[in-house]
């Protein structure tokens, strides 16, 4: 009984302070899940090091000096989220949607481009990008104006207002434009539909709906000339089905990137043999393209490790999904740990060349503060819905 | 309850987390949402499933592969140019030489792609002052071959040079390298002999292909006379060299010698570069002389200087000429053209041109000692019985007249007279007897021509001689052939009679014409004209050349003409140049070295503009040889439409043996006779 649960959930939510002091909150967190974190952005600063050792020259350590401040950042950030009961952004969803269109209206208005796209707001010595932000406060709001429409989501009305207030900031985000975290705001709005309990049908049908959508924006509006995306966008979203197209124009990314991972064979040729990283053949090593540069310097053994630790934060992820104390926290963990499956799986298989490319940051270890501060307080969100979940007390 | 989201809470799910008493919370995992989160749980393993197969596939499986292409992306094999051979003179001068310079190249396949390309096309055509839409074709013909690199210019400045490498990551591809540049110590002297040098074309690649030596895009080639013939030997072998270069082709580290590169070996020729000045200059002192007596329309000439002993090319001279510098380097198109293009070829009157070999002209009375040789062998002539020289004679039954150039003179000749004097109703009379003598006779005289080395190419080493078809022996069969109506295939008597003094269809080169003068001078033999001796590697500095290889001169042959006959010619040849009434006395007599030799004044069809079709200008000629009775230098010149051959050829030919002989003339009277 929704009517029941949505109440019971606020009468939770409002005793949360006295039942749950801040350390039984520390002690309840997923130590796993911790752990598998804490070694990521290790792993992250470690790879990051290898790297960017000759991207500055001079300054072997820019770039990871640079990385683990907004790693210091993030873990404030995200023991903060732990702290913040995941009740407060379920009662204030609007606040945080009204924030994030605010921001986003604000850069697109404001900011200057930067190679032609609007996506950063200085801030001082960092810069600050709202549309990685937004991913988590996009999967809190949805979630949010979800739980509050309770049992009314079977009905398609409330689906389709749910894809709306998630298409307005998506289309925002694709302004800039930055078409791969308009893509990871799709994907997490799938999830968190798909969580909520839309039903079957319905899902089809904005399955179906999504589809029309990517095939009219990809050949017909084109050929009608609509062109909806950029002519480079539409080439890297399709290259990837025909990579020898052209190896030397549009899929030269791709190539460069798949002979890097390709050269890294088992182990690795190291810092100072990975000569596509070195020699600047692999294009932007440090972040779309981190992975590829990785694999090169560190090999299969390299790469399967993170690969291993980003299984571990999804099967915890997962798991903290079926132990939320309530319907919000489940909807919210699922929307954050499909978002971040996306990322991961769309930026490796970008580099080996069997997902499209587009510029989506490669969780903990692509340079980037906003995108790892942004990861550390999904994860603090996480272990907060953990905390506050059905905790096995054997343990 | 069926429209509540996952229906009516039930059990918690056994399967994640164990049923907890404790928590007594109203919220429970529904089935529903329970198999959502199995849904993104398979979701979860097929995508890592999915990103382990490919890593396994691209790292494992193919890894060596992949490492092979980074490999490969990096290192690039570059050619170290061979510096490439001189040439030299025949005492070793250096006629043909190196000097270092700086060439930008352009490898294609580092270039931008699409508008990127075009602009920088653009950029570096601006920097460079090259056409950039030149450059852009070359660009797009070279895209299928990305291998290869464009030689955008050589001899580039260091201002462009030091741009460049301070812009170089605007310019991605571009490459700037150290060469060799041919340099020319003596300017223009040479020439048309020596040729020139350039990139090899793609027909010269199609062509070498199955070659003795392998040439690639890129490799210089010589595409004219000595540098084309003797390449082989001048172009040494390219080395190989590795370099690292980054994404943007920029070198990184240091070049890696694989193999050395060999240099070029030295072509020595048997010019003399002091005779062939000389020869060069003497023309132009002639078209000075001929403007000088009212031959208005003069415009080249040739002059070929040869050892008769052996034929030895000593000098070859031709002008108009040029520079070969113009093909080096910064190529200006407007000092090129007269080299390339019709045009204006015709309007520098073809510099490009060796009339030396390449030219036929009628040779006037320098033919006569051949219808005289031919006479004699014929038994048609006695040279020391007179036959009357007359101002005019007729013949045919036409009653044709043919005119003495002397209209004042009718007195008997024997035949060194005739040749002294030239007189031309003597050879008349020699050359209506060839016909008088019946059908086989008529080309008697054509067979002798044939023995001496006319109408057929010298073999010059060379080569890049005018064929035989251009270099006519008129016969009656040649007529037959040759024309279309019965008028014209008909062999006249004035057929036979203007041969005999070398005019109307012969027509031969001055090298062809040296030759037969060795021939007289030599004793009989005919000699095979060259220009290389050998080739040989260049010693360091202080050190003697080591001979590589010789070039002997082809042994001479002997032609089998009487002793006798020749000497009274060579007699003929000496009064022509000694006594009072020789045509070229008046230039020769007063030498200190004894020169023998004939004047040629030949009328040849020359259409210019203004003039009526069927022009006749005087081509002066004069050949000889010196000293008279133990010759070691023949001397051929001709000047076109420079007059009387005593006027203008005959004082450049005296030029020529005053500079081999070290000997001045005493201040030459210039007459103008024939």
């Amino acid at each position: 009984m929704i009517v029941d649960a949505r109440s019971r959930t606020s009468s939770f939510a409002s005793s949360a302070p006295g039942a749950y002091d801040l350390g039984s909150i520390l002690r309840r967190i997923d130590w796993l899940l911790l752990f598998a974190v804490a070694t990521l952005v290790a792993y992250g600063l470690w790879a990051i090091a290898g790297i960017t050792r000759f991207d500055v020259p001079g300054h072997p350590d820019y770039y990871v000096v640079r990385q683990a401040v907004a790693v210091a950042v993030g873990v404030a950030g995200m023991l903060v989220a732990i702290v913040v009961s995941p009740s407060v952004y379920q009662r204030h969803w609007r606040v945080l949607y009204g924030g994030t269109i605010g921001v986003m209206l604000f850069v697109i208005a404001f900011v200057g481009a930067v190679r032609g796209s609007k996506r950063w707001i200085d801030l001082g010595p960092f810069q600050f990008q709202p549309s990685e932000f937004g991913k988590i406060l996009f999967v809190l709001a949805i979630a949010g104006f979800l739980v509050e429409r309770g049992r009314r989501v079977g009905e398609f009305s409330t689906v389709l207002a749910a894809v709306g207030l998630g298409l307005l900031p998506m289309g925002l985000v694709f302004l800039q434009p930055d078409l791969g975290s308009a893509l990871v705001y799709g994907a997490a709005l799938a999830a968190v539909l798909f969580l909520a309990g839309v039903r079957w049908l319905h899902l089809a049908a904005i399955g179906g709906g999504a589809i029309i959508v990517v095939v009219g924006v990809l050949w017909f509006l084109p050929v009608a000339g609509i062109p909806i995306l950029k002519p480079y966008q539409t080439d890297r979203l399709t290259g990837f089905t025909n990579p020898e197209s052209d190896p030397g124009g549009l899929t030269y990314n791709v190539t460069q990137s798949r002979t890097a991972v390709g050269a890294g064979g088992l182990s690795g040729r190291g810092v100072e043999g990975a000569s596509q990283t070195r020699l600047d053949y692999l294009p932007e090593h440090a972040t779309d393209f981190v992975f590829a540069s990785l694999a090169e310097q560190r090999g299969f053994v390299g790469t399967s490790i993170l690969l291993l630790l980003y299984l571990l934060v999804v099967w915890r992820g997962l798991r903290v999904v079926t132990v939320a104390g309530d319907l919000y926290g489940a909807i919210v963990a699922g929307g954050i740990v499909f978002a971040f499956l996306f990322q991961v799986f769309v930026n490796v298989g970008m580099t080996m060349g069997i997902a499209p490319v587009t510029g989506i940051p490669l969780p903990f270890v692509t340079v980037g503060g906003s995108s790892i501060v942004t990861n550390l307080l999904a994860i603090g969100v996480l272990q907060s819905i953990h905390a506050r979940g059905r905790v096995e007390r054997s343990r | 309850m069926s429209d509540a989201p996952y229906g009516e809470p039930r059990n918690t799910s056994q399967r994640f987390l164990p049923h907890d008493p404790s928590v007594t919370a109203p919220y429970r995992l529904t089935p529903g949402l329970a198999l959502r989160v199995g849904v993104l749980g398979v979701v979860a393993l097929v995508v890592f499933a999915a990103l382990f197969f490919r890593l396994w596939s691209l790292q494992v499986l193919s890894g060596a592969q992949y490492l092979d292409a980074a490999q490969n992306n990096q290192l690039r094999t570059i050619r170290v140019e061979a510096p490439r051979g001189s040439v030299l003179d025949r005492a070793g001068r250096v006629v043909v030489g190196n000097v270092p310079g700086t060439a930008v190249k352009l490898w294609v396949g580092d270039m931008p792609r699409k508008e990127g390309r075009y602009r920088m096309v653009r950029q570096l055509a601006a920097i460079l002052d090259v056409p950039a839409q030149r450059l852009a074709r070359e660009v797009d013909a070279r895209g299928l071959d990305p291998l290869t690199p464009i030689t955008v210019k050589t001899a580039v400045h260091d201002d462009q040079v030091f741009y460049l490498q301070e812009h170089a990551s605007d310019f991605p591809g571009v490459q700037i390298q150290q060469t060799y540049l041919r340099h020319y110590p003596y300017q223009s002297l040479g020439a048309q002999i020596l040729g020139y040098v350039g990139e090899v074309s793609p027909d010269e690649l199609k062509r070498n292909r199955s070659g003795r030596k392998d040439y690639r895009g890129g490799d210089k080639i010589g595409k004219s006379g000595v540098e084309a013939t003797f390449d082989e030997y001048l172009r040494g072998a390219s080395g190989a060299a590795q370099i690292r270069v980054d994404s943007r082709g920029r070198q990184q580290g240091s070049v890696a010698l694989i193999r050395d590169a060999e240099p070029g070996t030295a072509v020595r020729l048997t010019l003399d570069i002091g005779v062939q000045r000389a020869a060069e200059r003497a023309i132009r002192e002639a078209i000075v002389i001929a403007k000088a007596n009212k031959q208005y329309n003069v415009a080249g000439g040739a002059i070929v200087a040869i050892d008769p002993r052996d034929g030895a090319v000593r000098a070859m001279a031709s002008y108009p000429t040029y520079k070969p510098s113009v093909y080096v380097g910064r190529i200006d198109p407007d000092k090129l053209a007269p080299l390339v293009n019709d045009a204006a070829a015709r309007a520098a009157n073809f510099p490009g041109l060796n009339r030396v070999t390449q030219v036929a002209y009628p040779p006037g009375s320098i033919w006569k000692p051949v219808t005289a040789l031919a006479a004699m062998q014929e038994h048609l002539l006695s040279p020391y019985s007179s036959i009357q020289c007359t101002a005019k004679a007729v013949y045919g039954r036409d009653k044709q007249v043919f005119k003495n150039w002397d209209p004042y003179v009718n007195r008997p000749m024997n035949l060194p007279e005739a040749l002294a004097t030239s007189c031309d109703t003597y050879f008349y009379t020699v050359g209506n007897r060839f016909y008088e003598g019946g059908l086989a006779e008529r080309s008697r005289l054509q067979q002798w021509a044939r023995t001496f080395g006319f109408g057929a190419p010298t073999g010059l080493d060379i080569g890049n001689e005018a064929p035989s078809s251009q270099t006519v022996v008129p016969t009656p069969a040649w007529r037959k052939r040759t024309f279309e109506s019965d008028w014209d295939k008909a062999w006249n008597p004035g057929d036979s009679i203007q041969l005999a003094i070398g005019q109307k269809d012969v027509s031969v080169t001055p090298l062809q014409m040296a030759r037969f003068y060795a021939m007289i001078a030599n004793g009989g033999k005919l000699v095979r004209p060259y220009l290389v001796s050998g080739v040989e590697q260049q010693g360091a500095t202080g050190q003697r050349a080591l001979t590589l290889k010789q070039f002997p001169p082809a042994p001479p042959h002997d032609v089998g003409v009487d002793p006798a006959a020749l000497q009274a010619v060579r007699e003929g040849l000496w009064a022509a140049t000694h006594s009072s009434n020789g045509t070229s006395a008046g230039v020769f007599a007063t030498f200190p070295v004894s020169i023998s030799g004939k004047t040629g004044t030949a009328e040849k069809v020359v259409n210019l503009p203004g003039y009526p079709v069927g022009h006749l200008e005087d081509q002066s000629w004069w050949c000889g040889y010196g000293p008279s009775d133990d010759a070691k230098l023949v001397v051929c010149a001709v000047i076109e439409n420079g007059g009387h051959g005593s006027a203008a050829a005959a004082p450049a030919a005296l030029r020529v043996f005053e500079k081999y002989f070290g000997q001045k003339a005493r201040s030459p009277r210039v007459v103008n006779v024939d």
